[in-house]
């Protein structure tokens, strides 16, 4: 599904990314982990075509992103409000994005049935604008838009961020089901070790930008993790 | 207490963060409220002169003292539109061990620091010591002087009071703004004198001169009910500006032109719902009346277009200059968003062009109410929207894939230099010099029709090329986009 391939980006001359090769293999759920400065939300970038690597390249089903915009047709992601359109409705923004893939009005009003649970009544029809909602209602916002456009790759940079945890538990199941359904890819980058290790099956610890450990997840690895970052 | 909060004010001027990019554009500010500041002392002490310039048979007092509330009537209506509420500033003491009523006094305090409250000092006072003082007694003078403090000091807290107490800011704007044009126009007309009464008003406080006191009263009364009004509701969501409930809309007209028009229609919500937006096309309306300033009727018989030309691109072409200047800027907090969704970059583009289009011509088609002056203008005025939809689009378009500065929406437009950077001053150049040289042979030829044409001329065929210049501000744009992109999320 992705391979990275030699990826390297420093700013002023500190090397943020230099990761030599790493394979995603698509139905993968995949957690980022690694303290602040560590890279994750660069790489993301780079994934994502918003930030050009100094050298290096991101293949996207064999096609390098920064080429051409192939990879938008199955990508969804969310990193943090500012892909938000923050002065439309919630309604509005759905709609919009929707309208990209091609859903309707209706087709839009209709997905959004499924997730009256998760916006448990906060979100649709409040008569705000998105950027009057708190960050926790923001996110909600942004990761059911980008689930909405019914992905093969999905990116989200720390989704429990700000969640309620009922809100963190109603992910968790969503993101399992769809990779059960529909072989959905997700790159999750989180501070929270217990949701990686929950939800991810495939653990990427960075560090610096380096890739330090990279491991399926078992019943050790929760320890694992919080061993090293205790250290 | 107040003075820490006062050095933390100095503090925040100083220290914030887009200040110290753009010192450019402060000295340049600087430099406008130095012009004020001096075109206000030079009135102020020339006054007594250009009253007699102007008014060569009239009694200069009689005019001066005319002058004064007309002079604070305008001030309110600009107030209500540029005077800033100063509330957010309070936000960090609120939950310290700090009494309500020392926040109030700083608010209160702070309001005082503003341009607006400088200015007529300045213009009232000198007369007020050379002339009133000089014929009347010192009492008088000094009355007057505190006339005019108090005048402003009402003035600034009722304008403050209003701003809290209302609701919906720009239905009670035009409400102020119609108010004192309903008494300019009673005064123009000579049915209710607003200088008459002004004059009435002075002369009363020449003959009884501690009656100027009546001013200090009211301007005490307004900022008791201002503290009073503070004191009670000292919670910020209450002070900031009011919500309504906030509906989803659409906009039909938009919708034939299919993903072009999506993208306009999210673009014209931005414009809509954002303060400075909004502010930019106020201004767009009130550049209207540039014509009455810079259009001469023996211009016009002598067929002067290239005098007049400057004013009439820009008025038909203010919309792309005000709203063009901060291009792509404008969208700066969603800017990852709109790249990593799946837009057609192309779409992008055309959305920006068919919003200039359409706001290009609604504001010519309302310019042309100057064709009562004289139809020749309204030639020009063609000329003029041919060369803005056709070519200024493209400038300013493409200097906007140079812009990498973030722009903050929720300040208002005016005296605001957050996000001005090299492209805003350089943009204005080829936009303004490029009709300019076309026009300049025919001109000099003394053909100033044929001018006119060939700007026209110019504007038509640039506006055919269109998908041309659209596959270059792609190509561009596809160049630049992690630059701006970077630029926008700092």
């Amino acid at each position: 599904m992705l391979e990275i391939k030699q990826l390297k980006k420093s700013y002023g001359g500190r090397t943020v990314v230099d990761i030599k090769s790493l394979n995603i293999r698509a139905g993968e759920t995949v957690g980022l982990v690694g303290n602040n400065g560590a890279g994750k939300t660069t790489m993301f970038r780079m994934l994502l075509d918003l930030i050009r690597p100094d050298s290096g390249e991101v293949l996207s089903k064999d096609q390098n992103v920064a080429n051409n915009d192939h990879w938008k047709d199955y990508t969804a992601s969310y990193l943090d409000e500012g892909f938000l359109i923050d002065y439309l409705t919630p309604e509005e923004y759905f709609i919009f994005i929707g309208g990209l893939h091609h859903l309707s009005v209706a087709d839009v009003a209709d997905y959004l049935k499924q997730y009256d649970e998760f916006f448990n009544g906060e979100i649709l029809n409040r008569g705000k604008y998105i950027r009057d909602f708190s960050k926790g209602n923001q996110n909600k916002v942004g990761i059911a838009a980008a689930l909405m456009q019914k992905p093969e790759l999905l990116v989200l940079d720390e989704p429990f961020a700000n969640l309620d945890p009922t809100t963190q538990i109603r992910l968790k199941t969503l993101i399992k089901s769809l990779k059960a359904t529909h072989r959905l890819t997700t790159l999750i980058s989180s501070h929270d070790l217990n949701h990686v290790t929950d939800v991810c099956d495939r653990i990427i610890l960075l560090e610096k930008g380096l890739v330090i450990k990279d491991f399926h997840t078992d019943e050790n690895t929760l320890k694992e993790l919080e061993a090293y970052f205790a250290e | 207490m107040l003075s820490t909060f006062l050095s933390h004010q100095w503090k925040d001027f100083w220290r914030s963060r887009n200040k110290a990019g753009s010192i450019a554009a402060q000295i340049l500010l600087g430099f406008f409220m130095l012009y004020f500041l001096v075109a206000a002392i030079g009135l102020g002490f020339g006054m007594s002169y250009l009253i007699q310039e102007f008014f060569p048979s009239k009694n200069v007092i009689v005019i001066f003292n005319g002058f004064i509330l007309y002079y604070f009537l305008f001030d309110l209506g600009i107030r209500t539109q540029m005077q800033e509420l100063p509330t957010l500033s309070i936000i960090p003491y609120l939950h310290l061990n700090i009494s309500k009523k020392t926040i109030v006094n700083f608010l209160n305090i702070k309001s005082l620091f503003s341009f607006f409250n400088l200015l007529p000092l300045f213009i009232f006072i000198p007369f007020s010591i050379i002339k009133i003082g000089t014929t009347y007694g010192a009492i008088t003078g000094i009355m007057y002087i505190v006339s005019i403090l108090s005048l402003t000091v009402f003035n600034n807290y009722l304008v403050l009071y209003l701003k809290r107490k209302s609701i919906n800011n720009i239905a009670y704007f035009g409400l102020i703004i119609g108010f004192v044009a309903v008494f300019a126009g009673l005064d123009y007309y000579n049915i209710v004198s607003v200088r008459a009464a002004s004059n009435f008003i002075f002369m009363t406080v020449v003959k009884y001169p501690f009656l100027g006191l009546a001013f200090t009263l009211a301007a005490g009364i307004i900022f008791f009910i201002n503290s009073i009004y503070l004191r009670t509701n000292l919670y910020t969501e209450e002070l900031s500006t009011k919500d309504d409930k906030k509906v989803s809309t659409d906009y039909a007209f938009l919708n034939r032109y299919g993903k072009v028009g999506e993208l306009a229609a999210l673009e014209l919500k931005l414009i809509l719902r954002h303060k400075r937006s909004r502010g930019s096309i106020f201004m767009g309306f009130a550049f209207l009346a540039y014509g009455f300033i810079f259009y001469k009727a023996p211009m016009i018989a002598k067929d002067e277009f290239g005098k007049m030309l400057f004013a009439a691109l820009f008025m038909t072409g203010i919309t792309i200059i005000s709203y063009g200047q901060f291009m792509f800027a404008w969208q700066s907090t969603h800017f990852d968003g709109l790249l990593v969704n799946k837009i057609d970059f192309k779409n992008f583009i055309k959305a920006k062009f068919l919003l200039f289009t359409i706001s290009c011509t609604i504001i010519t088609l309302l310019a042309s109410f100057y064709g009562f002056m004289s139809y020749k203008l309204l030639l020009m005025h063609l000329a003029a929207y041919l060369y803005n939809i056709g070519f200024a689009t493209v400038i300013v378009l493409y200097f906007a894939t140079m812009n990498y500065k973030r722009l903050d929406l929720t300040k208002g437009a005016s005296f605001n230099w957050q996000g001005v950077g090299a492209t805003q001053w350089i943009l204005g150049l080829p936009f303004i010099l490029v009709p300019v040289f076309i026009y300049l042979p025919f001109g000099i030829l003394n053909k100033p029709y044929w001018g006119l044409a060939a700007i026209a001329i110019f504007g038509l065929i640039t506006l055919l090329m269109r998908n041309f210049w659209i596959n270059l501000l792609v190509k561009r744009f596809e160049k630049q986009r992690y630059k701006i992109a970077e630029g926008f999320r700092e």
